[in-house]
């Protein structure tokens, strides 16, 4: 499905091209916060941790790229904007079930930097500005990094218990 | 902070209220709520200007996430609430929204009058095929033979067909969504909102809780067709209605139907009524002068 | 004479019913008091009909009892209505004699009227209009004549009605009337009975009935939307706004059900427009969850319920105060409900615009609880100054409560201000949930309690309302008489003879029915011994509504019997009479203790 509206890679600037990748990176960690919001309230705090985890990661990257983009074009106006874009590296509601493991809570997370990569992997070759097909290729190695790290967490943990929550725990209730 | 003059006024975050849903995580939803705000912050008009109307359900929890004035009212009264607000006041943007259970069961009666009466609002079903509040009881959209705690052996009724009952019913703006595609549920309900007349979405919104796999947004992303790919008129009530008859087998996304030339507005013709009697208005007082005998 | 009470009764297409609008409007012309109550078939059209109207020099309490003058058009149809239109020896018949019937065998079994007429009516009205429709103008005529109702005002009357109908006819009908005048002159009555002319001028009355009253009582009291589903006898409520609402910049809905009606009313009023909605016992059994509704959610609304006779369908076309029970209790939770009734078409008025200003006031539904009487009777009534109403407006935040605005502020009154969509600011979450402060849903017990509380505290000012109670008489009076909505008026009647026979009573009719006002009714009792609470209804609802919340003094009773048996103010007088005696009974015994 398309992830984004109105975005006009052919003639992305590089000013724009950040603002977007701020952008994406925003949407992210927004995300991430609500994943972790919804995890509290539905009382897993492992997953919620562990969201909440991820949430400061992609808050870092959005730091780090608006302040290049700060220092390269200062307070000039942002043209793209946060509605145009939708789930690029933002894991998916329906990725979040409530009893839900660590380990499938890294599962969303691998495929949300899979999702980045591909949109980044795309998006170089349809951009024209040098400038931005290198930024394109530094952010799409970057979530190819984030994608190995995330591997690296799940083969860190024990294989997922044969009987889960979801089996164990009390039944929805009626409201 | 800097904006540029081209920017809209409101962000979709503008349209997010602190509350935190407590759907369950990975209701489809989460998804229908994100594509109103998108929907909102691209239609530009203030939170305070809206005035948004529910039922009772999980679905109809949704006002409560906006910061528009809300109404979370009473199982299948929405409809006639939101067109008493309407006609009270026809500035307002008004939105409806709530389940399959809350509009097709209990509220089914107001829907053909909300569309003969067609006041300009949108009303956005979550139409999950089941009762999700209630824990997972037969809905009337639920397929036949569908077994749920209400239906032991499998349901014995036909499912309703939103989108076939309100296109019969007249109405001139009808389409349907689904949260595995958010770039085009969010257009469809930005359009929803802005065609002058009652608007009727119906979104394939997942209960991940006690829907079915094939109702699940993996399964929507897998099967799903857009209007626009199977080549689609939406200015043909019939060609509507013949695709729309596919409800509960392929899940059609897009606008089944959009009438070119909207129809009047019953709160446009009340202000209309208005504005060509209010000439004649009189103190108030003076309502009591008909009952003199002169 | 002072007072004069008409009974006439015919079929549908005899027009007796027009002919009794001709007189009550023609009444209001020449500035007597008067009131009219009709009653019909089951027939949509051409049933039996009838009609009693009331002429008198003074105001008007109720429909009065035996009839002054009775008028059958037809026996058949006249006997049908039989308990609505007692004749007794004081009454003048009038009749036609098509029937055939000799005037010493007219069917009134046991009683000897006072005279007896047969006249040739039907053959009359062909004489003059070449048609016997013509017969209830020569009814008119004959009335005026023989009981001197001035004619002018009804020949007015005829003018007007006919005028669409071209000059023939208003002549035809002109004659008409001159025959059945002639006819009263020819055969003058053994003991002349004539009307006091009228005490007041011309145009110094208005003539309408309690529905329109209430509909245009609503208009000055601002409201400005009305949404509803048609049932008899509460629809001429939909039919007044349909006509007049729009002048004012409102508007209305004929919904798909009462459910719809009371929705879209809500609707309204929490987009900030004063709203109200009409109905009868069925459609009040639907609009219950959406009261409830309006309850939490704090949201003014005017309910009106023109009881008729029930339970189900019942009796739509009877009065019946049997309703009570569901306007205060009808709920799921704990709700506290103001429930107001008018006695009459002339105080609906002021009963309407109390109902509008205490749901805006207070922030909640109010029942105006009328009933078919009140509802479809017409009464002649003074002029109303408006100017002595206050018109009360919700309370909307101001500016500083609209920073950090919470739409259900805990105050100390209860009262938390009120914002609607389109302000900003004030966007809030209104819902049926059990909410905090600032609107948003919560489950907590000690939140529901503190809102329980406000919801209830703010209310009871209300109590504390003497305007809501009308009290009259000795109040040291041993006696009491209790009543409300329509038969308050015969039970005033009653108050008004037992005084003239030296009996020490007193009167409570209360407007607002529910809650019971404690202390009101703990000061009226206090001097109390015995008495009668007189009401409409099998079980006598607010004497039970009474003992639950007051002490009633143990000797005072209930005197109620299911709608449509009319009440007669004799038979309170009487009742009154035994408790008066009781009483003796009782001081006596109190006096051998001591
Ligand atoms: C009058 C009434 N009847 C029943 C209910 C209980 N109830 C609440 S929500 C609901 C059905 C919810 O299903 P749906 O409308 O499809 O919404 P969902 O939860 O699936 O979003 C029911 C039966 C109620 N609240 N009020
Ligand atoms: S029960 Fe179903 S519909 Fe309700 S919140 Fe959960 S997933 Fe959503
Ligand atoms: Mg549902």
């Amino acid at each position: 499905m398309e992830k984004t509206r109105s975005v006009d890679f052919g003639a992305l600037t590089l000013k724009d091209a950040l603002d977007l990748a701020t952008l994406v990176e925003e949407e992210a960690k927004d995300r991430y916060e609500e994943l972790g919001d919804q995890m509290e309230i539905h009382h897993n705090p492992e997953a919620a941790t562990f969201f909440r985890w991820m949430r400061r990661i992609e808050s870092k990257h959005e730091d780090q790229l608006a302040m290049r983009r700060a220092e390269l074009f200062g307070t000039a106006p942002r043209t793209v904007r946060r509605e145009m874009i939708f789930d690029i590296e933002a894991p998916e509601y329906d990725e979040a079930r409530a009893a839900m493991t660590v380990r499938e809570a890294l599962g969303a997370a691998l495929r949300s930097e899979e999702k980045a990569f591909a949109f980044f992997d795309a998006a170089v070759s349809q951009v024209r500005d040098a400038a931005v097909r290198a930024l394109f290729e530094e952010l799409r190695a970057d979530e190819a990094e984030h994608q190995r790290l995330v591997q690296a967490e799940i083969d860190k943990l024990p294989p997922d218990p044969l009987v889960r929550a979801d089996d164990e725990g009390d039944e929805p209730v009626a409201q | 902070m800097t904006t540029s003059p081209t920017l809209p006024t409101f962000q979709a975050k503008d349209f997010k209220s602190d509350l935190k849903p407590i759907w369950c995580p990975g209701c489809g939803d989460f998804g229908v709520v994100q594509a109103i705000y998108r929907a909102l912050s691209a239609v530009g008009r203030p939170p305070h200007e809206i005035a948004f109307v529910s039922g009772i359900g999980c679905s109809s929890r949704i006002p409560g996430y906006t910061t528009a004035y809300g109404f979370n009212s009473v199982h299948g009264r929405a409809l006639p609430i939101a067109q008493g607000i309407k006609l009270a006041n026809p500035d307002l943007l008004v939105l409806v929204a709530g389940g399959d259970g809350d509009g097709f069961s209990i509220g089914g009666g107001h829907v053909p009058h909300a569309i003969r009466r067609n006041m300009d609002l949108t009303y956005i079903v979550m139409d999950n095929q089941i009762y999700g509040l209630t824990k997972g009881q037969l809905s009337p959209t639920s397929p036949k033979g569908l077994k749920t705690v209400t239906s032991e052996y499998g349901s014995l009724e036909e499912a309703v067909n939103p989108l076939l009952y309100v296109l019969a019913y007249g109405a001139n703006f009808v389409a349907q969504g689904t949260p595995a595609d958010m770039a085009g549920l969010a257009d469809i309900i930005e359009r929803a909102i802005r065609y002058p007349g009652f608007s009727f979405v119906n979104v394939q919104s997942p209960c991940v809780t006690f829907g079915e796999e094939e109702q699940q947004v993996k399964a929507h992303r897998a099967n799903m067709k857009t209007l626009a790919s199977v080549g689609h008129d939406a200015t043909s009530r019939i060609a509507a209605m013949d695709l729309a008859q596919q409800y509960g087998r392929t899940l059609h996304t897009g606008v089944f139907y959009e009438n070119p030339t909207p129809p009047t507005t019953m709160d446009g013709l009340v202000r209309e009524r208005q504005q060509a009697q209010v000439g004649e208005a009189k103190p108030r007082a003076r309502v009591l002068e008909r009952f003199i005998q002169k | 004479m002072s007072d004069l009470v008409i009974g006439m009764a015919g079929s549908g297409g005899d027009g007796i019913v027009s002919a009794g609008e001709s007189l009550i409007s023609s009444a209001a012309y020449e500035g007597y008091y008067a009131m009219m109550t009709k009653s019909f078939g089951s027939q949509v059209r051409g049933g039996e009909s009838s009609c009693r109207v009331r002429l008198s020099t003074e105001r008007v309490l109720n429909p009065g009892g035996t009839l002054d003058v009775a008028v059958a058009l037809n026996w058949e149809d006249f006997l049908r209505f039989g308990a609505e239109l007692p004749v007794s020896g004081s009454t003048v018949v009038i009749y036609e004699s098509k029937t055939g019937v000799a005037p010493d065998k007219i069917p009134l079994v046991g009683v000897a009227p006072l005279e007896v007429f047969a006249v040739p009516i039907g053959d009359m009205a062909k004489q003059a209009a070449g048609s016997d429709k013509a017969k209830n103008t020569v009814v008119l005529g004959l009335i005026s004549g023989w009981f001197g109702i001035p004619r002018a005002g009804i020949l007015r009357g005829l003018a007007k009605k006919f005028a669409r109908k071209g000059e023939e006819l208003v002549k035809a009908n002109e004659k008409a009337f001159e025959l059945g005048e002639a006819f009263a002159r020819e055969h003058p009555l053994a003991t002349p009975r004539t009307l006091d002319p009228p005490t007041a001028g011309q145009g110094s009355k208005m003539l309408t009935d309690g529905n329109d009253m209430c509909a245009a009582a609503s208009v000055v009291a601002g409201c400005e939307f009305f949404g509803g589903y048609p049932i008899t006898p509460s629809t001429e409520i939909m039919q007044f706004y349909t006509r007049e609402i729009w002048k004012y910049g409102g508007a209305v809905i004929q919904a798909e059900d009462e459910i719809a009606g009371v929705g879209a009313a809500l609707g309204a009023s929490f987009a900030g427009t004063k709203s109200m909605t009409a109905t009868s016992g069925p459609g009040m059994s639907l609009k219950t969850e959406i009261l409830g509704l309006a309850t939490i959610a704090e949201i003014p609304l005017v309910v009106v319920n023109v009881q008729r006779g029930g339970p189900s369908t019942g009796l739509p076309t009877k009065p019946e105060q049997s309703d009570l029970f569901q306007a205060a209790f009808s709920a799921h939770g704990d709700v506290l409900r103001p429930v107001l009734a008018p006695t009459s078409v002339g105080d609906t008025f002021a009963v309407t615009v109390a109902a509008f200003n205490i749901a805006e006031h207070f922030q909640t539904p109010v029942i105006l609880l009328s009933d078919q009487e009140v509802a479809q009777r017409k009464e002649v009534v003074d002029l109303i100054d408006t100017s002595r109403f206050e018109i009360e407006e919700r309370r909307r935040p101001n500016a500083t409560e609209l920073e950090n605005y919470a739409r259900f502020r805990l105050t100390e009154d209860g009262i938390s201000p009120i914002s609607h969509p389109g302000m900003k600011g004030g966007n809030y979450q209104g819902a049926g949930i059990e909410h905090n402060e600032q609107g948003n849903p919560t489950a907590s017990g000690k939140i529901h309690e503190k809102m329980n509380e406000k919801r209830f505290k703010k209310l009871q000012p209300l109590k504390h309302r003497k305007d809501l109670f009308r009290v009259e008489g000795n109040p040291n009076a041993p006696l009491a008489l209790v009543s409300w909505g329509s038969i308050a008026g015969v039970a005033e009647e009653a108050y008004g003879r037992a005084r003239a026979e030296g009996l020490d009573v007193k009167l409570m009719v209360p407007w607002l029915v529910y809650p019971i006002a404690e202390e009101v009714f703990r000061d009226f009792f206090a001097s109390v011994k015995s008495g009668l609470v007189v009401e409409s209804s099998y079980q006598g609802q607010f004497y039970r509504l009474l003992r639950m919340f007051t002490d009633v003094p143990g000797c005072v009773r209930s005197f109620c019997r299911s709608g449509a048996n009319p009440i007669q103010p004799r038979e309170i007088v009487t009742a009154l009479r035994a408790a008066a005696v009781d009483l003796q009974h009782n001081v006596h015994q109190v006096a051998s203790q001591d």
